[in-house]
């Protein structure tokens, strides 16, 4: 044997041994990082309560003195709901404790990043986080804590109440970072934010005190989304393990509780036999929750009476051999007897322990699965409809993962969990970010990819403030602005595969293309979550939205070159024509120039250029 | 004594008649702008397709393809304008009598805000005016920077402003007169001369006068300086039009020189749109390929682009019979060349003494 030692970590001590994976690898990363963790959790918080945003943001040198990097505190704070303050301790100080792990669309993954960032500072200035929060609009509540990297539990240093008149949260971390080189990304981040966000305000004061303010643009929210079953292209074998496990009711523990719970059902008798509780139970029966049932076919098999039932352990059900072993504490040696497979209550039994028939399970906990797509891919997936799926064997599992991924006729992905922005909110967005003579947007109606649904939204702006420096690629994900690794992103793929001559755009344009792609997953290629992957229902939605904007930019640019045209004519007439009199006046040896006038006029009124 | 009174006045006459067609196009120009029409230029196609070899003028000529420039046409509506400035330009240039070059209209155009963008631009828009005029250039006191020049019994009479009437004869000064513009425009007198020689360089053009070649042979020499400007070529047609005197040439005995022999002879395709530049008669002397080997001249080899050249040429029609088609033939074979230079290895006057005369006897019989 060898002397290796094996341990459990603790999630805090994974992700404090792999912070880079979480874009904690060095200082001018790590407050960009933590920037957007906090923020994008302020605004989930909002908008899953429907609040208007409103969101202050600052960062501060502990020491502004000393040169980068250095310590930093960072503070964000939020008009959102708060959080109840018996869970703050572990929603702060806890790592991989979540809200975030339903199927929808949020900015953040799983809320990991909040903490991790909290991690971060702690490791690195050893100082602890501050959150006041307010969840009732009264108190608020001060948490002052550390994190036990060991135990991945909270260490509270201080924790008082104050009076407060408003909802919210305020997280505040001391960590080491480098905003001289962060800086411009931090600023990009927010002001891109904004863009998104048109329904927030954002404030942020930068170090030297510089505030950049952006104000609320539009009022309205957009839909929240909600959350759903998967889709059968989202699942694999892993995921189908889990969702059977929690369809099929196990034979339930029995402790006092469980005995509490039988007693209370069948109705407050101290002491019943085993008849008395059987007769009870026949009377009730359709009253009685589902472990309670379980519990009296049970008692029923055994002949035993509640004392009787807490001298065994239930080890195994096995329905198909119709036999159920148990181990009698008292003899400390194994049973196993005989089901009756007449008896009303082996059907009890056998379906609690088998779970739903196939049929059922796929329609009761996909989404957009009926009856009729059910049978079909029953058939598609050569597997009996009424099957139970307790029952199936792990290559009849693989067997239903595999036809789940390959099957074509389930319907698209529901993308109710999904929120875009909208195009009113994009479009009034784009106005007033860049001040463009021209802009359009489109919301393309949902697609899906392995059985994730998404939507893209894209806006295209030009002229007007924009510079004459080419064109520009703004990238947004789930309301998050990607800015890094612009590179090897599928958006830029796209944009940078347009033959743009065709839409009449030449040289630098003044040209501003903005992209939203919402998901409940979106294919980021790294963990840093920078750039999507190229997934060809994701580009192809892409280039079509694209395209759609093109066009309408290309009828602008032939309007606006038509104007441009008629106005370049008349000024070329006025200049030649006047000439071409004096030269032809000294040429005849006229003394009196010809009436060209009317020349001018005309000129600049031809359409069409003879050649 | 040949003297050409009847015909005295000609360069009076062409410059007349210059300034007659400038003064129709403007009034057709003004008559447009009058009435609300948008006046045009319908100038002869100069583009290769419409180069075509007249052999009965034996001269490159342009077809019957032309174009139109109009000021209706926005993107022509500023080389239009430009050509017109042209006009006018050269309109005051005549009638004042003064003289311009290339270089000085590229400048002169920005005092009318017309704008050039560069010399080649207006460079080409004086071809142009060429072609609308069927005048070469240097009819509207337009010169190149290029000079040569000529020395011989040739009596002239200015007509530039400030030298009217007066003459001079072309004998009196050693280096020879420089053909420029006061030159170009003067009226030929007289002349006793029977003959013009055209050589390629100056070295030996001073020598010819040393040695009196003008004297023995009756002759006015004429320095080409290279390739013939066109100023040098509208002179050599005046002499042998107007004086009735025969042309003949001597070059280096390379490709090149057979070529410049020929332009003189009958023009280049870039000067396919004047027909006023050609001495069709003139006799290319020498020297050929097959004196070389006749005269026993020292050669240097040919360099790669001599040989393509005389592959250009083999393609060209003057080039596909007689002396011209053999001579080039020679030189394929031979790929060697010698220049004219080359008769001092047999002493300085071996080309004025020897050579001359007996080309002059053998060019009697071509």
């Amino acid at each position: 044997m060898s002397k290796e030692s094996f341990s459990q970590i603790s999630p805090s001590e994974f992700f404090y041994r792999n912070r880079d994976l979480a874009g904690f690898s060095n200082p001018t990363r790590s407050l960009y990082t933590s920037v957007r963790e906090f923020v994008e959790n302020a605004l989930d918080a909002c908008d899953q309560k429907k609040i208007l945003p409103d969101i202050h943001m600052s960062i501060k040198a502990v020491d502004s003195e000393q040169s980068d990097p250095k310590h930093y505190v960072l503070t964000v704070k939020d008009n959102g709901p708060g959080i109840d303050p018996k869970h703050i301790p572990h929603a702060f100080g806890t790592v991989l404790y979540g809200s975030k792990f339903g199927l929808k669309q949020a900015r953040g993954m799983f809320g990991l990043g909040a903490t991790m960032a909290i991690l971060y500072g702690q490791i690195t200035t050893n100082k602890p986080v501050t959150v006041k929060s307010c969840s009732d609009g009264k108190v608020a509540d001060e948490f002052v804590m550390l994190l036990d990297i060991q135990k991945n539990k909270p260490v509270i240093l201080k924790h008082n109440t104050k009076e407060a008149s408003k909802t919210g949260l305020s997280v505040s971390i001391v960590l080491e970072g480098d905003y001289s080189k962060a800086g411009s990304k931090i600023r990009d981040y927010v002001s891109q934010t904004s863009l998104i966000t048109p329904y927030a305000s954002i404030t942020f004061e930068d170090p030297s005190g510089e505030k950049f303010h952006y104000p609320r643009i539009v009022k309205e929210m957009p839909a929240p989304p909600t959350i759903i079953k998967p889709h059968p292209h989202g699942v694999d074998v892993e995921t189908i393990r889990r969702m059977i496990v929690d369809t099929h009711y196990q034979i339930p523990t029995v402790d006092n509780k469980m005995m509490e719970k039988v007693r209370k059902e069948l109705g407050q008798k101290k002491s019943l036999t085993n008849k008395d509780i059987l007769e009870r139970a026949q009377k009730k029966w359709p009253d009685l929750s589902r472990p309670v049932r379980t519990i009296i076919a049970v008692m029923s098999f055994l002949n035993v009476d509640f004392d009787g039932l807490k001298k065994i352990r239930i080890d195994d059900l096995d329905v198909a051999n119709k036999k159920l072993t148990y181990w009698d504490f008292g003899e400390a040696q194994s049973h196993a007897i005989d089901l009756d497979p007449e008896s009303p209550y082996y059907k009890q039994l056998a379906n609690t322990v088998q779970g739903d028939t196939l049929l059922t399970f796929l329609t009761k906990r996909f989404q957009r699965v009926g009856p009729t797509t059910a049978e079909k891919f029953c058939e598609f997936a050569k597997l009996k409809p009424e099957r139970r799926i307790g029952s199936m064997t792990n290559e009849e599992l693989v067997r239903l993962a595999d036809a789940l991924q390959k099957f074509d006729d389930f319907l698209a992905p529901d993308p109710s969990c999904l929120a875009p922005l909208g195009e009113g909110p994009l479009s009034k967005g784009i106005m007033k970010f860049f001040n463009p003579e021209f802009a359009s947007v489109i919301q393309r109606s949902a697609s899906a990819y392995s059985g994730f649904p998404f939507v893209v939204e894209m806006g295209v702006a030009y002229g007007g403030d924009i510079p004459s420096t080419g064109l520009k690629v703004y990238r947004f994900a789930n309301r998050i602005p990607l800015l890094y690794d612009e590179g090897s992103d599928v958006v830029l793929k796209i944009v940078n595969e347009m033959d743009w001559s065709r839409y009449k755009v030449k040289g630098d344009p003044p040209l501003v293309i903005v992209s939203h792609i919402c998901s409940t997953r979106i294919p980021y290629k790294t963990v840093g979550k920078e750039n999507v992957a190229d997934r060809p229902e994701l580009e192809r939605e892409l280039k079509n939205a694209l395209q759609f904007l093109a066009r309408k930019l290309a009828v602008h640019m032939s309007r606006q070159g038509a104007a441009d045209m008629a106005k370049k004519r008349a000024n070329l007439y006025a200049k030649y024509v006047p000439l071409i009199s004096q030269f032809a006046t000294e040429l005849s040896g006229k003394k009196k120039e010809p009436n060209y006038k009317q020349l001018i006029k005309i000129g600049s009124e031809i359409e069409e250029q003879i050649q | 004594m040949k003297n050409k009174s009847n015909k005295q006045k000609t360069a009076e006459a062409r410059k007349a008649n210059l300034l007659s067609v400038l003064e129709r196009h403007g009034i057709n120009i003004y008559d447009d702008l009058d009435e609300g029409k948008f006046p045009q230029f319908v100038i002869p196609s100069r583009s290769v397709n419409n180069i075509v070899y007249d052999k009965k003028i034996r001269q490159y000529i342009l077809g019957n393809a032309s174009a139109i420039r109009s000021s209706r046409n926005m993107s022509q509506l500023r080389s239009y304008t430009q050509l017109a400035w042209l006009a006018f330009f050269v309109n005051r240039l005549v009638r004042e009598g003064k003289s311009s070059t290339l270089r000085d209209i590229y400048y002169s155009s920005q005092a009318f805000s017309i704008d050039f963008e560069d010399q080649p631009e207006s460079d080409n828009i004086i071809v142009d005016l060429e072609a609308v005029t069927s005048s070469p250039r240097e009819e509207f006191h337009i010169f190149p920077e290029e000079r040569s020049s000529v020395f011989g019994d040739l009596t002239i009479e200015y007509t530039v402003p400030g030298y009217e009437g007066k003459r001079v004869n072309l004998s009196d000064h050693p280096d020879g007169y420089l053909i420029g513009p006061s030159l170009s425009s003067a009226e030929l007198v007289d002349t006793s001369a029977e003959l013009v020689i055209a050589i390629e360089k100056g070295g030996l053009f001073t020598r010819f006068v040393e040695e009196n070649v003008h004297k023995k042979f009756k002759s006015i020499i004429v320095d080409t300086a290279g390739q013939a400007p066109r100023s040098t070529r509208s002179l050599l047609k005046r002499l042998n039009q107007e004086l009735g005197l025969p042309v003949v040439i001597l070059a280096d005995g390379d490709v090149y020189g057979e070529h410049i022999a020929m332009v003189i002879k009958s023009g280049s395709a870039n000067a396919a749109h004047l027909r006023e530049l050609t001495v069709p008669d003139a006799k290319w002397l020498g020297v050929w390929a097959t004196d070389i080997e006749k005269y026993k001249l020292p050669t240097i080899p040919m360099t790669e682009s001599d040989i393509k050249r005389i592959y250009d040429l083999q393609k060209d029609p003057r080039y596909q019979e007689g002396n011209w088609k053999k001579q080039l033939e020679v030189f394929l074979k031979i790929k060697r060349k010698a220049e004219l230079e080359a008769f001092s290895k047999y002493g300085l006057t071996n080309i004025t003494d020897k050579y001359l005369p007996a080309k002059l006897e053998e060019s009697k019989s071509l």
